[in-house]
């Protein structure tokens, strides 16, 4: 069963897009687990799977095979409406171009998770959690009228305002310049050192090795390993799966 | 397991509703419009309707015009039961299809709610709570609005002639109820499968348009679509089998299930149309061609009340002349007569006597109410009736021996078909009782119809006829001279050659039904047509940032707005196109019909009403399309494409 300290478990788990000829393994039988307060990153070639295995992993995406343990809930099994209670409760998540709701100010974006849920937020939990994130002078603040990296902290804020057991970010640099990166990758470093679990997809060595671990994935496989390597190494052994066509 | 209370949930669902009104207020605009011309439009058609049902004749008329009053009324009301049938359908098919559209074109923003964790409940109490205020709203609007349309449909009525200077359409109270609960309860349909579909796709394919998500001909689509091509065919195959009136009635009822099917199958055809886009028509031409597909549902969404416009129109309009030739046709063939002279009351001098006439049939009509069956089953009706000299009208009208056995104190049963062949029926002429009596004769029914009663000679007293209107059908001596006989003929009446009379006449029977197609064309036409107009504004709203991204990679702002027309004259031509087939159905039916009754299968097209209703539709969707997309693109594309969401 389920390790106490796995935060969430993949057993076998396979997706298969399209059929017969056209079929496409994006993840092919993969068997991991995501340690309690670890942060690991996910790195691979374009076209590997890292993303459609975020999304299996968050109950994002149907399983064609296989298992995901959250805790000891089987999301496989789980129907919608569990699902969608999990979202708010247990899972989130951020993406690589932030999914804001633009009409929104940044404040009822955080808020909304809470709201969907059916609680009325304390007016310091909004607060507290878009301060956690440095913004706490942008409150008011449309999507539009705030820079990329600003943006994507109060999408890390909005998923984090619920204290999910696991936070799953796609490439949550990848729209960023490398010092808007900085900040959000240190806040993601403050979080993990804090006990909270983060799954991460990313192509940046640099941000792959702010992680306490990093798997490699290629062709829809888990195909190598890293725990507490500097970027160069990392780069290496990207590199080194990159080429090997 | 979501533990919320539901009194939570709505007043979250309120509050995001506020939002999303004052962000994407063109969807909701054009929302609200489609509910408020909808309600108006209803609304009006149902006060004048039982306004007219109710409607009293004023003291003081004669007999003879208390009947005709009455006979008019109830044309009035059949007519105004037409048009509040109209009205409902248009309304139902142009509200729910406006709301399916805007919670389409809402995907996104419903799929972002959903991935922060909004149940499939809370996105479908959201719409249907978004539908329950517009349509509040929309009638709160559309009553009041009603009552101008209602003025002006009496106007339009008094102009025609068909209700008297007195008629008002009267308010009721209990209104208020049957407009808000149209208004609302149209709007929830409409919304109602829409939210239950944008509830259930999964919240990624959503995003990112894949999947589920991007399916375009759903069950539900199929469904409607085969089950109204159903009737559509059934009321085709049946309506030979209807008779004179029943197969009109089931011809000219062809259109309306034979749009909403084409309206749902669109999305099959519409794309089809991109192919047969000039390929010389450059960068513009290419994505048109890419849009026309890959928004299948916009398409459709235009083309599905241009749909109903042509099939109405057309199919309508169509069916209706189809008859009246037809009618006129058969007359023509059964009519043995070389002049027609008119008269008031029976002519002084016999016209038989008059050198170089053969034979003469003089007909003299006068308004009836008659009754047929007895105690529950008596049905008291207002029409005409012919006094005629038996022999004489059979060999002028193709009677042949159905006549011979009318005389004495009976009746026959006319053309029009309305009366039963055999029995007795009570008749009442102006001021006069005439009691019951027996139905010993019928003449062959025809299309046109025609009288309900052929009274012998003798039945009716010489007093009531003298000023009735009376036509003489004349046959000539074989070598007589026309115009000597002719001018002859006219020191004792006016009169006309048969093929003329034929058609003036059958031109002022069918003033009638002219002037009600005018109305409901001119009413649903317009209507159907703002709902092209709605559909435009609604896509393009959320194409601005689309537009962005064409200008981004290097499209003139030209090259888009060119690109945009192009589209929208595609789609256009494919709303004519598949309206027309709906229409063909509804001719199909007639020409059948025709057949079965006369022997003769008639077609008239009214090419010039087809060529108006093609010329305004492009030039609406054309100035639409240009104005949209012209303003949507007004800003410099980045600052859209900077503002990421
Ligand atoms: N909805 C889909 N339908 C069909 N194939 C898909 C779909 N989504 C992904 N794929 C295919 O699955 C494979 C893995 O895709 P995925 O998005 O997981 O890659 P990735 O590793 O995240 O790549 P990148 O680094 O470029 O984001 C790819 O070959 C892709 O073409
Ligand atoms: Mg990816």
């Amino acid at each position: 069963m389920t390790r106490a300290d796995a935060a969430v478990t993949l057993r076998g788990v396979s997706r298969v897009y399209g059929r017969g000829a056209a079929a496409v393994r994006a993840v092919d039988d993969v068997t991991i687990e995501f340690p309690r307060g670890g942060w690991t990153a996910v790195m691979g070639p374009s076209g590997s799977g890292k993303s459609t295995l975020l999304h299996c992993a968050a109950g994002l995406e149907r399983v064609d095979a296989g298992q995901v343990l959250l805790g000891g809930t089987d999301l496989t099994a789980a129907r919608d409406r569990e699902l969608t209670a999990l979202r708010r409760t247990r899972i989130g998540f951020v993406f690589q171009s932030f999914n804001l709701i633009g009409s929104l100010t940044a404040a009822q974006n955080v808020a909304l998770p809470l709201r969907l849920a059916g609680r009325r937020p304390r007016g310091s939990e909004v607060r507290d959690t878009l301060a956690a994130v440095g913004l706490a002078d942008r409150v008011r603040h449309r999507p539009r009228e705030l820079s990329g990296g600003q943006q994507q902290r109060v999408a890390i804020a909005r998923a984090m305002v619920t204290r999910p057991d696991v936070l799953f970010a796609d490439e949550p640099t990848g729209a960023l310049d490398s010092s808007a990166a900085h900040v959000v990758l240190d806040l993601m470093r403050q979080m993990a050192d804090a006990g909270q679990a983060i799954v991460m997809v990313t192509h940046d060595p640099v941000a792959a090795a702010r992680a306490d671990a990093v798997i490699f994935l290629r062709d829809g496989r888990v195909v190598d390993r890293l725990a507490g390597a500097g970027p160069r190494e990392v780069a290496d052994r990207l590199a080194g799966w990159e080429a090997r066509r | 397991m979501m533990g919320m209370s539901p009194s939570f949930a709505s007043t979250q669902a309120w509050t995001i509703s506020r939002r999303s009104l004052a962000e994407r207020w063109q969807l909701f605009a054009g929302a609200f419009l489609s509910v408020t011309l909808g309600v108006a439009l209803v609304q009006s058609s149902l006060l004048l309707l039982i306004s007219a049902a109710l409607y009293e004749p004023p003291a003081g008329l004669s007999a003879a015009d208390r009947m005709e009053f009455t006979d008019s009324t109830a044309a009035v009301v059949s007519m105004l039961g037409i048009i509040l049938g109209i009205a409902t359908f248009l309304a139902g098919f142009i509200i729910s299809s406006t709301f399916a559209f805007t919670v389409a074109q809402r995907r996104r923003d419903l799929a972002l709610l959903r991935l922060v964790g909004a149940g499939r409940g809370q996105v479908r109490r959201l719409l249907l709570g978004e539908a329950v205020l517009l349509g509040t709203l929309g009638a709160a609007v559309g009553v009041p609005l009603g009552l101008v349309v209602m003025a002006a449909q009496t106007w339009l009525l008094r102009r025609m002639g068909f209700v008297p200077d007195g008629f008002r359409g009267e308010w009721r109270e209990w209104i208020l109820a049957g407009s808000f609960g149209t208004g609302i309860v149209l709007a929830v349909a409409g919304a109602m499968v829409a939210a239950r579909r944008a509830a259930r796709v999964r919240p990624l394919e959503a995003l990112r348009e894949t999947g589920d998500a991007a399916r375009v001909m759903t069950v539900t689509r199929w469904l409607a679509g085969l089950l109204f091509f159903g009737g559509a065919l059934a009321l085709i195959i049946v309506a030979p089998h209807g008779g004179p009136d029943g197969g009109a009635a089931m011809a000219m009822n062809v259109p309306l299930p034979a749009a909403i099917a084409a309206a749902a199958l669109s999305p099959l055809v519409v794309p089809l149309l991109g192919c047969l886009l000039p390929t010389g028509s450059g960068v513009a031409g290419v994505l048109a061609r890419a849009n026309l597909w890959d928004a299948r549902r916009r398409s459709a969404s235009v083309a599905a009340p241009l749909i109903v416009l042509v099939a109405l129109v057309v199919g309508t309009a169509g069916a209706g002349q189809t008859f009246t030739t037809s009618g006129i046709d058969e007359l023509r063939r059964q009519t043995h007569a070389d002049l027609v002279v008119g008269t008031t009351g029976p002519p002084a001098t016999a016209i038989a006597a008059v050198p170089g006439v053969a034979t003469a049939s003089t007909e003299s009509s006068l308004p009836v109410t008659y009754t047929t069956g007895h105690g529950e089953d008596a049905e008291t009706e207002t029409g005409s009736a012919l006094v005629i000299d038996p022999a004489a009208y059979a060999l002028a009208h193709s009677a042949g021996s159905s006549l011979t056995s009318l005389s004495g104190h009976a009746v026959a049963a006319g053309p029009s078909g309305d009366v039963p062949a055999h029995g007795t029926v009570k008749i009442e002429l102006p001021g006069l009782k005439l009691g019951s009596l027996p139905i010993v004769a019928a003449a062959p029914t025809t299309m046109s119809g025609g009288a309900d009663l052929l009274l012998p000679p003798g039945v009716a007293p010489a007093s009531l006829l003298e000023s009735a209107p009376t036509r003489s059908f004349v046959t000539l001596r074989p070598g007589a001279d026309l115009p000597t006989t002719r001018a002859a003929l006219a020191k004792i009446g006016t009169v006309s050659t048969t093929d003329a009379w034929l058609t003036a006449d059958a031109k002022a029977r069918t003033k009638t039904s002219d002037k009600i197609m005018l109305v409901i064309m001119g009413l649903g036409g317009l209507y159907a047509l703002i709902g092209v107009v709605n559909s435009i504004v609604i896509g393009a709203a959320a194409r601005r940032r689309e537009f962005a991204e064409a200008r981004i990679t290097g499209l003139t702002r030209t090259q888009v707005v060119r690109s945009a027309l192009l589209e929208s004259a595609a789609v256009t031509v494919a709303g004519l196109v598949l309206g027309a087939v709906a229409a063909a159905g509804a001719y199909w039916a007639a020409v059948a019909s025709t057949a079965a009754v006369t022997g003769h299968g008639t077609l008239s097209v009214p090419w010039p009403l087809v060529g108006a209703v093609c010329l305004v539709a492009l030039l609406v969707t054309g100035a639409t399309s240009l104005i949209t997309s012209w303003s949507a693109t007004r800003r410099p594309p980045i600052t859209l494409l900077a503002a990421r969401e």
